[in-house]
């Protein structure tokens, strides 16, 4: 029986290497594994039999769980283990998937390259070594494979873009800082499977001519980058990296740069310019990185989950990856799936599924079960898919038609408390805050936007609100210079389009619907329900509650200052929020 | 020798080792500002007039480089570096009354340190762990599913821990 | 070289491949702004201005980086494009902190250029002073001696200790011009449109001046045997000598303007005949008419209007009016009469106000210099009843006030004190307390409910087709002169596109503006205010010779040089404004959170307005790969991003070179090459 612990940084921040210190304890020599996404059961601990079936999978492990799982170990009983197993209903977030990207992820151990090879890896590098680059191209092409950093623009084209540039320098870059406030795939991968995301640099690598790879990552990944660090160590020691890979004429070398925190750099001139050691603020394009990137050297980049789905695809044929999906969406897509969700994590599906079976099917529905009002895809650069709109398919085309788009894979649930004027606001801070200062439209157009959001928000806002965001947000899609402007106004838009009622209702009637909007909430106590237990007195910060013991208490609406903390410790529903 | 009359008096033969390890390495400004704040904590104004001349640039282009990326500090950190998320995910699940709760506990602002240079709160972007939002990371250690009692409550075992 | 071939705004052009499109329109001269561009750096990209849209292309791009292709088809004035451009300059602006005119001259009626001419007599250049005066106003001898100077009430140097003595600057360079060589600009040549403009005061002058420079063939009408209006008839010869009234007079007919005098309209020629004659019609015909005082015995002999008094006295008739005379009325006409009335010989001249002196909306130093004359004023009093005997005026008697309640314009309203007059004897009773239009011969055209003549406030139009009207016989009615001046001003560029079919309305300028608080005054030394020498007024008071004795010339450069130089140095080469009024962009739309506003010396001579900087970046670049210094860069990022020469040093940067590359390239005023003496 093998024991393996579930160690991606979710799992290892919801107590997982405690419990693998545990079982070490109760002696135990359990192995590690990445993440496997299921990040709402973490930590997560599997039995596998010695034949390398899985037995069990434990799930929301606590130390004080060693003792027995010990014991089943030993005597071999795993009905001791019942109470820690996952359920059937759970267990179904998985087996809804398909997983191609992901499809070592809390399966092999990370920090082990045999772990690797002996689930086919770097089988598809020693084939490419012996096909053309045109020819990997083309299987490529035929894949259908397009980049998943978020434009969704066809690999192979910019792969062979790259190939046609002549220089006798040429840069393979990795894409790894994801910045979307809301997704954590990239992650995932470099943590758990970081050799499948090496063979698939190094394949584009051989594609495009290119003898020097980078991973650029982000700062706030440390557990990625150290799992990556080690695993170049390993490909460079077993002859997949350097000179001359597997005997072949194929050189390459592969370092990794740490980003030092700015979501422009996602932007792949601005990355170019951070990996120069400047400030990160994008160049214009023309020239594309394919024509005079990195050191002015043509250079080709792609977002990690792209590269994650490259040796799977000359492993299997172009066409293979090619039949799932729809007409203009081929293979799978991850999302991570997150917000007022029963079971959030990480999740793998074909293109052409629906929003409503990941939501319902894979994320077992709305937490607590309030309604689910709607979803937001790609972050700060997408837009908001109401809940009447949950039949669209996963597919670039058909998601841009909402407004929203695929983008890098943030799958954000929101549910009827959820305010959308503060949820617009929310990205633009981001963006605001993130925008790197160089064009006017973004550096003042984001910060304007955000500030009449907020008024907006505070019950300041003015007739004629929704139509200066309207032409302000048009202005900066049309003018501002990278990719992080010209979509910061989407959550905007979205919004409007969706949910122009609650815009409507914070600016006309100074009212947020949903009420969590502090300013244009108050807080009053039901006279008829409030026994006079005097908790909400005593956790009320500034003394805004008066009343004495077993009878009905008063809020002071000139003191209170909104922080919902009555509402949230009384026990008998009594204060009410409007 | 530094140029800048700052009042500051950083021990830069510290940073000799990783100056000599990126000697005309084109592009490593980053690189070395890292590592420097890694030496120093922050990064002292002395330390970014050095690191420009060793390497043979400009001070304005290496404050420019160091104040455009959120990962460097200018001022020294508190013992306890509260790392609160910003995600989506932490703000559907009510990141901004963690915020307030540590605010007003400590009596500081984003960016701020407490007067006796235990704390510092620090903002960021989305740290990952969503699924176990809201989150903050204080010193590498992840604390999830906080409520605003909850983060007070790690906050003041720290105190105790460090006080001990 | 390979040509393509491309059309922009359907205008065909062949250019060499590989050139921008930005390049291509300049060599065909299609301008396309931009702010961040320039030729000896990098492409950069930032500003967002020189975005043009191309037929079937989804983006716009940006001019300055796009190698045009063969075939583009592209317009810079689509809708698109317009809409983009001016959301990038309202966004500027709303960050924009900076005053591109001075108080001064945004207080001007005329829009005069004070800032601008202060300067040059500051530094000796009368004749530049002059020519910059006289871009808004064709007679700054007279205006400087008898403005009520709202420029001055608007200057900042008031906060450090007196406003700057401007008008009187103005008549000291405009005098020293005449008596030495007079500068008349050269007027285009002729239009053939010919222009009558009725009435020969400061407004019509104004009109007739500037439509004659743009070649148009002018006749200006007036009733009364001399051209000059008010300037003449209404204001005494002490104040401003009738001779200096010629000479600016005969100024304006050298440009060819032709005066015909002693003509009323609707007796010697109507002005339907005048509208079939020429182009155009310009009424200024003034206000004229005295308000009555609407109190018993009135109509008594012995009383009469102040402008008739005043005129009757320019005219050189004899005025009898005794030894015992009172001014009722608290303005500047009043006071130009009981001080005329004094001149004339009267004995004990009162004047009648029914205010205090604060309250007196005559100038402070006509007030001071009238009591020095000896004039008596009776302050919080108001006529009652004229009294009288045989028909002729013997005494008044007078109410005595109180101040009430504010009223709606702030100031405390005059209350009778019940039961309470006082009586003076008197021989005679001037009315100085208003002035109405006499609309005789004008009946044509339509009235507002004042019985004013009604003129668009942009087009200056009236009811009439081709007739114009500006000055105190319109709109609001009687004002200051250099409020017609500036009406006329407005109306000879109106008129000018009128007679070509033009619609060219008047459009006030987008500026930028700022109130500095308080501390910037701190660094400021005092200096005091030179005052003008007057001559003393036991002499005065006997003769009608010119008060004022005029500034000697080293004041005047003193005084100049106290300016503060509010407006911004680069107002007229700033892109910037240029385009965003161009785009005729709303500054206060976008408004929100704005830079630190602040100036600093650490370039040595080169002064930086953080609050006129738009972070296009230009100097920062220039500095590091023109200059290849280096010295400049960015803090900091996203809205928050300034532009710091080093960091935190606090000394000045002396490794700067002084090539002021930075200088020149900056769209705006943020950086200024100081003066350093």
């Amino acid at each position: 029986m093998r024991i393996i612990v579930g160690e991606g940084s979710c799992g290892i921040a919801a107590g997982a290497h405690k419990v693998y210190e545990s079982l070490e304890a109760a002696g135990i020599t359990p192995q590690i594994t990445g993440c496997v996404g299921m990040c709402f059961l973490e930590p997560i601990v599997d039995i596998y039999s010695d034949g390398g079936e899985l037995m069990r999978r434990l799930v929301k492990v606590k130390p004080d769980d060693a003792a027995t799982i010990a014991e089943a170990e030993k005597t071999g009983d795993l009905s001791l283990l019942d109470s820690i197993t996952i359920s059937d209903e759970d267990a179904a977030f998985l087996s809804k998937q398909t997983r191609i990207a992901l499809r070592n992820c809390g399966v092999i151990d990370p920090t082990d390259i045999n772990a690797y090879t002996a689930n086919g890896g770097y089988i598809a590098l020693r084939k490419v070594l012996g096909m053309t680059p045109e020819e990997v191209i083309e299987e490529i092409k035929i894949s259908g494979l397009a980049g998943r950093g978020g434009a969704g623009f066809p690999t192979w084209f910019k792969w062979n873009a790259a190939r046609q540039s002549v220089s006798d320098t040429k840069y393979l870059i990795c894409n790894a800082d994801e910045g979307d406030p809301g997704a954590f795939m990239d992650r995932a991968v470099i943590e758990s499977d970081p050799h499948n995301l090496i063979e698939g640099m190094l394949i584009g690598a051989y594609s495009i001519g290119a003898s020097e790879a980078v991973v650029y990552v982000r700062a706030e990944y440390p557990l990625a980058i150290v799992r990556l660090q080690e695993a170049i160590a390993q490909a460079e020691k077993a002859g997949y990296l350097g000179k001359n890979i597997l005997g072949s004429d194929f050189s390459c070398k592969m370092r990794i740069k740490a980003g030092a925190g700015a979501f422009v750099c996602g932007e792949e001139t601005a990355l170019i310019e951070s990996l120069e050691g400047k400030r990160g603020m994008p160049r214009l394009k023309p020239p594309f990185p394919a024509q005079r990137g990195y050191n002015d050297e043509p250079s080709n980049i792609n977002n990690v989950e792209t590269f994650a789905n490259v040796a799977w695809i000359i492993n299997n044929g172009g066409k293979a990856f090619a039949a799932m999906g729809t007409e203009n969406s081929k293979g799978t897509k991850v999302f991570a799936l997150t917000g007022k969700i029963r079971r959030g994590g990480l999740v793998e599906v074909p293109m052409g599924m629906t929003i409503k079976d990941i939501i319902y099917d894979i994320g077992g529905g709305i937490r607590g079960g309030r309604e689910c009002k709607a979803v937001q895809l790609g972050g700060p650069s997408g837009g908001c898919i109401p809940s009447d709109k949950f039949d669209t398919l996963i597919d670039y085309k058909e998601l841009a038609a909402t407004g929203a788009i695929m983008g890098s894979g943030g799958m954000v649930v929101m549910d009827d408390t959820t305010c959308m004027v503060g949820m617009a606001k929310f990205f633009l801070d981001f963006t605001a805050k993130e925008s790197c200062g160089k064009c006017v439209h973004c550096r003042i157009g984001t910060k304007r936007l955000l500030e009449i959001l907020d008024r907006i928000t505070k019950g300041n806002g003015l007739q004629g609100d929704i139509d200066l965001l309207t032409e302000l947000c048009e202005a900066v899609k049309d003018g501002a210079l990278c990719g992080l402007g010209q979509t910061a106004p989407n959550p905007v838009l979205s919004t409007i389009r969706y949910f122009r009622d609650e815009y409507e209702a914070h600016i006309n009637e100074k009212r947020c619907p949903t009420g969590e909007c502090a300013d244009l909430v108050t807080y009053s106590i039901d006279a008829d329900k409030c026994r006079g237990c005097t908790l909400c007195a005593k956790k009320c910060p500034v003394n805004a509650i008066s009343g004495s013991v077993k009878t009905p208490h008063v809020i002071d609406s000139e003191k209170c200052i909104k922080c919902g903390q009555c509402a949230a410790v009384c026990r008998f529903d009594a204060v009410i929020k409007r | 020798m530094c140029h800048c009359k700052c009042n500051e008096n950083s021990d830069l033969s510290a940073l000799d080792g990783v100056l000599k390890e990126y000697a005309g390495v084109k592009g490593s400004l980053i690189t070395i500002l890292q590592k420097a704040q890694d030496i120093y904590g922050y990064l002292p104004t002395d330390v970014m007039y050095h690191i420009a001349e060793a390497i043979g640039t400009t001070p304005a282009e290496v404050i420019g480089v160091a104040t455009f990326y959120t990962q460097f500090r200018l001022k020294p950190v508190g013992k306890y570096l509260i790392m609160l998320c910003q995600g989506t995910a932490c703000h559907v699940n009510g990141s901004e009354r963690i915020e307030t709760a540590i605010c007003e506990h400590l009596g500081i602002k984003d960016g701020e340190t407490t007067s006796d240079g235990l704390f510092t709160l620090k903002n960021v972007a989305c740290l990952g762990c969503c699924s176990l939002s809201p989150v903050m990371m204080i010193n590498g250690e992840t604390y999830g599913s906080l409520t605003p009692d909850s983060a007070i409550g790690v906050l003041e075992n720290l105190r105790k821990e460090s006080n001990a | 070289m390979e040509k393509i071939k491309i059309t922009i705004n359907s205008t065909e052009c062949i250019a060499d491949k590989g050139k921008t499109i930005l390049e291509i329109a300049k060599e065909n001269g299609i301008e396309i702004p931009t702010l961040c561009h320039h030729e000896n750096v990098k492409l950069y990209g930032a500003c967002g201005i020189c975005l043009v849209e191309g037929k079937n292309m989804p983006k716009l791009m940006r001019a300055c980086s796009t190698v045009a292709a063969d075939g583009m088809e592209l317009y810079t004035d689509s809708e698109r494009v317009k809409k983009v451009r001016a959301v990038a300059l309202e966004l500027l602006m709303s960050d924009h902190e900076g005053d591109c005119r001075g108080p001064c001259t945004l207080n001007c009626p005329a829009g005069t250029d004070c800032q601008g001419y202060v300067k040059q007599i500051a530094m000796g250049n009368d004749r530049e002073a002059v020519k910059i005066i006289k871009d808004k106003l064709p007679l700054p001898a007279s205006i400087g001696r008898v403005c009520p100077h709202p420029c001055e009430t608007a200057c900042r140097r008031t906060k450090v200790e007196e406003p700057i003595s401007i008008a009187f600057l103005k008549y000291f360079a405009a005098d020293r011009v005449l008596a030495d060589n007079p500068y008349v600009p050269e007027a285009a040549p002729a239009s053939g449109k010919s222009v009558a403009v009725v009435g020969g005061g400061p407004a019509g002058l104004t009109a007739a001046y500037y439509l004659a420079l743009k070649g148009h063939g002018v006749t200006v009408y007036d009733a009364m045997p001399k051209m000059g209006g008010m300037l003449r008839y209404g204001i005494p010869e002490y104040r401003l000598p009738k001779k200096v009234l010629d000479a600016e007079i005969a100024e304006i007919e050298s440009v060819g303007v032709k005066l015909v005098n002693n003509v009323k309209i609707g007796k010697d020629i109507t002005l339907d005949e005048l509208r079939k004659q020429n182009g155009a019609v310009l009424v200024a015909i003034g206000a004229w008419k005295n308000t009555g005082l609407r109190c018993k015995g009135e109509d008594l002999e012995g009383v009469m209007g102040g402008i008739d008094f005043l005129r009757r006295v320019a005219l050189g008739e004899k005025v009898d009016i005794g030894k015992n005379v009172a001014v009722v009325g608290g303005g500047n006409t009043a006071m130009d009469a009981c001080r005329t009335a004094v001149r004339l010989g009267a004995e004990n001249v009162y004047v009648i106000y029914r205010r205090t002196r604060d309250e007196m909306p005559a100038e402070k130093i006509e007030i001071s210099e009238a009591m020095e004359e000896g004039v008596n004023f009776k302050f919080l009093t108001n006529p009652a009843e004229i009294l009288g005997e045989n028909g002729k005026v013997n005494a008044v008697k007078l109410q005595i006030m109180e101040l009430g309640e504010s009223d709606a314009s702030g100031r405390r309203s005059p209350v009778p004190v019940e039961g309470k007059f006082e009586t003076i004897a008197l021989d005679s009773v001037i009315c100085a307390i208003g002035q109405k239009v006499n609309v005789a011969g004008f009946e044509e055209l339509e009235l507002n409910p004042w019985g004013i003549i009604s003129s668009d406030e942009r087009y200056f139009t009236t009811s009439l087709e081709g007739v114009f009207a500006v000055g105190d016989a319109t709109n609001k009615g009687a004002s200051i002169a250099i409020d017609a001046i500036g009406e006329a001003n407005k109306a000879a560029n109106v008129i000018d596109g009128y007679l070509y079919g033009l619609d060219t309305p008047y459009t006030a300028p987008v500026l930028s503006k700022r109130e500095p608080d308080e501390t910037f005054f701190e660094q400021f030394e005092k200096a005091e205010r030179i005052k003008m020498p007057v001559r003393p007024a036991e002499e005065r008071k006997h003769d009608f010779k010119e008060i004022n004795l005029g500034f000697e010339e080293c004041a005047a450069r003193k005084e100049a040089a106290r300016c503060l130089e509010c407006g911004c140095h680069d107002y007229a080469d700033c892109k910037l404004i240029r385009y965003a009024d161009r785009y005729r962009i709303d500054t206060c739309k976008l408004a929100g959170e704005k830079h630190e506003c602040f100036t600093e010396r650490k370039l040595e001579i080169i002064e930086r307005d953080q609050g006129k900087c738009i972070l296009c970046n230009l100097c920062v670049r220039i500095c590091r790969e023109d200059a290849k210094q280096g010295i400049i860069g960015l803090v900091g990022r996203g809205f928050g991003t300034v532009i710091r020469p080093e960091f935190n040093k606090p000394e000045t940067i002396s490794v700067c070179k002084d090539c002021l590359k930075c200088v020149t390239a900056c769209p705006t005023g943020a950086l200024k090459l100081l003066n350093l003496k």
